[in-house]
């Protein structure tokens, strides 16, 4: 099978110039500034059976297109009895910190669709993942928001397969093999994490398993507690802050689920609770001393 | 009258000699006269558009040496600090976003001649300018750009999050001030103050709902409001005609009274500014006024105006000829293929060099 080396970043442009070249820029076009505008007008195209894949060009623009995808692209069907459904509809947005983003280029908003009944959360980790999961999220019959770490476009770097493949949706992928600890991440937490699986089992003699959530919501929670069940012991981490943070869901259904496996309280090591910051990021984010403490805390309480 | 057309004439000289960016007339500031130095001198404006409103506004503006001094001190010192910022984001003392203000100087200047320094300002991330004009020293500015705590906003906000006393920033999210706006023009009226607040935004934002909603509501309370477009033409890379489907973004109040100034020529700014502060104040209602101007670097440093969406800009410029004003083609031999006149001003893609 022929590989192809891809940039994350380059295997999107040339998606888009694909696009732009193959299909016309009739189908591939810029809109004008306005994000609730972007998300209604894609609403209605997937409505009226077109594949809508709508880009709003940061995460933390999404808001005022908010309304429009919790309102009427989650509730579409629900509402109509299944007459009608935005299914077609795929929105795509870079979140996550990029260490210059500061308030407004930073954020991750994945906990404010995940509390949305109607919507799928995907948030991939590397390019072959996108090219599944994008895949998947488009031809899946339910509107996605589709949620890309904008710091792996420059970073991640992957051959990933030219033919056709998709990557079922709400299944977590366990990364790397473990006894000890799990550990719960999506995006570039990840990199961290596997960093943090080696500082524990070069220093604390802790096996780690990660696993990687990919779909935030709906998640396989079938995955994460069978771990759990295994280990007895959860760290979960993400950059989005602490309180209210998707961390806050997968350790309740988690300890609902494995209380009796639980041998430590699980761990959440997140962003803190202030706007995305501008000078005090690297103090911001999750990194890989903060999950390591984390870790010594877990496996030795 | 003799005079007038002596000016004139001197004023069509000299500019052919410097190379000029602005498209307008501006004119010697202190003509020479067989008996000494004038202290102030008479200019002409630049023409207006309105919409829903008379011709109200002047001709001619009368200005003295000093003003017109300050006026250039002003400008010329938003310029260099903002060239300065450019060069120390390169050498990444400066991190994060940058959005420069160059070409845009004469709106602030223009605008802060008129109003007063109780009145509330707010507006986008291309702010700098109007930080130095509501009164913040270039050395805070700098500050605050590089992070420091002896910035205005203590170092946490950065470039695009500027305050002072009577300014409300400096905001990242597009179109998202204008509501803001008109927020503060009602507890101004509230109050019942004789202040307006001046909410400004770009030609991208014009496409915002929330601005329309923000439009409403300030003509339904008749808010001591002053909308300010400051279309520099460009929405990041996009041109204006490609995003909006009328790009007259003065008249896109619809309801409420607009006017168009030219954006690079001081005194116009000024005098409209002048004019329409004082209709808002009177309780008239809100206005809708916009600048037109242009920006010389891209839209922020991820795009600081050397790539290919603006080559086709790369090698045009500014005819500098008054009555022709065309955007032309520069051809070896520098000759406007409108006016025919020898034009000696640079590309367009040196407008940081005055």
């Amino acid at each position: 099978m022929a590989r192809t080396c891809h940039l994350m970043r380059i295997l999107l442009t040339c998606v888009l110039l694909l696009c732009c070249t193959c299909v016309g820029k009739d189908r591939v076009f810029n809109t004008p500034l306005s994000e609730q505008g972007i998300a209604g007008f894609g609403i209605g195209l997937a409505t009226a059976g077109a594949t809508a894949i709508a880009e709003i060009q940061f995460a933390d623009y999404v808001y005022p297109a908010f309304d429009q995808l919790v309102n009427e692209a989650a509730k579409y069907r629900y509402r109509s009895g299944n007459m009608f459904n935005c299914g077609r509809l795929t929105i795509r947005m870079p979140c996550g910190a990029v260490g210059h983003g500061a308030h407004y280029h930073s954020q991750s908003p994945e906990a404010y669709f995940a509390h949305t009944p109607g919507l799928k959360v995907v948030i991939p980790r590397s390019p072959i993942q996108t090219k599944g999961l994008l895949l998947a999220s488009i031809r899946d019959n339910n509107p996605v928001v589709f949620m890309e770490p904008k710091v792996l476009y420059r970073l991640a770097e992957e051959q990933v397969p030219v033919a056709d493949y998709e990557i079922l949706l709400s299944t977590a992928e366990v990364i790397r093999e473990g006894s000890d600890v799990t550990m719960v991440a999506w995006g570039k937490q990840l990199y961290v994490l596997h960093e943090v699986c080696d500082m524990a089992k070069d220093q604390l003699g802790v096996s780690c398993e990660l696993i990687d959530l990919r779909t935030i919501l709906p998640w396989d929670q079938d995955t994460v507690c069978k771990s759990v069940c295994k280990t007895g012991r959860l760290l979960v981490s993400h950059e989005a802050p602490l309180t209210q943070g998707f961390a806050a869901e997968v350790v309740s259904t988690v300890q609902a689920e494995c209380f009796l496996h639980l041998e430590a309280p699980a761990a959440r090591v997140c962003g803190w609770d202030t706007p995305f910051p501008h000078i005090f990021e690297p103090f911001y984010v999750p990194d890989k001393w903060r999950c390591f403490e984390a870790v010594k805390r877990i496996t030795s309480y | 009258m003799a005079f007038r057309l002596f000016a004139s004439h001197l004023r069509r000289a000299v500019r052919s000699q410097f190379a000029c960016h602005f498209r307008q007339n501006i004119g010697l500031v202190a003509p020479v006269t067989s008996r000494g130095i004038s202290q102030q001198a008479e200019f002409d404006l630049s023409p207006f558009r309105y919409h829903l409103l008379d011709e109200v506004f002047p001709k001619t503006s009368v200005a003295t040496r000093d003003e017109m001094l300050s006026y250039y001190r002003d400008m010329v010192t938003i310029r260099r600090m903002e060239d300065d910022s450019f060069a120390l984001y390169r050498d990444k003392l400066i991190r994060g976003f940058l959005h420069l203000y160059n070409g845009q100087e004469a709106c602030c200047v223009g605008m802060e001649a008129s109003i007063r320094p109780d009145d509330e300002v707010i507006t986008a991330y291309r702010a700098h300018g109007w930080t130095y004009t509501r009164g913040v020293p270039v050395k805070e500015i700098m500050a605050e750009l590089t992070g420091r705590t002896g910035g205005c906003a203590k170092g946490k906000g950065g470039s695009m999050h500027m305050y002072a006393q009577n300014f409300y920033g400096g905001n990242g999210i597009v179109g998202a001030q204008v509501p803001l706006g008109a927020g503060i023009a009602f507890a101004i009226q509230y109050r019942g103050e004789d202040r307006i607040c001046v909410a400004l935004y770009g030609d991208g934002a014009a496409n915002q709902g929330q601005v329309f909603e923000a439009f409403n509501m300030a003509k339904l309370w008749n808010l001591p409001v002053l909308f300010v477009v400051e279309n520099n033409n460009f929405g990041m890379g996009t041109s204006a005609e490609r995003a909006s489907a009328v790009t007259a973004y003065y008249t896109r109040g619809d309801y409420i009274p607009g006017f168009q100034v030219n954006g690079m020529d001081v005194l116009a700014v000024k005098e409209a500014t002048k004019w329409a502060a004082d209709y808002c104040r009177s309780g008239k209602g809100p206005l809708l006024m916009e600048l037109d101007t242009y920006r010389y670097y891209g839209h922020s440093m991820s795009d600081p105006g050397t790539r290919s969406v603006f080559s086709y800009l790369v090698g045009h410029t500014f005819c500098v000829v008054s009555h022709c004003l065309c955007f032309v083609k520069l051809s070896w031999k520098r000759r406007c293929p409108n006016c025919k006149e020898t034009t000696r001003s640079y590309s367009i893609m040196q407008g940081s060099h005055p």
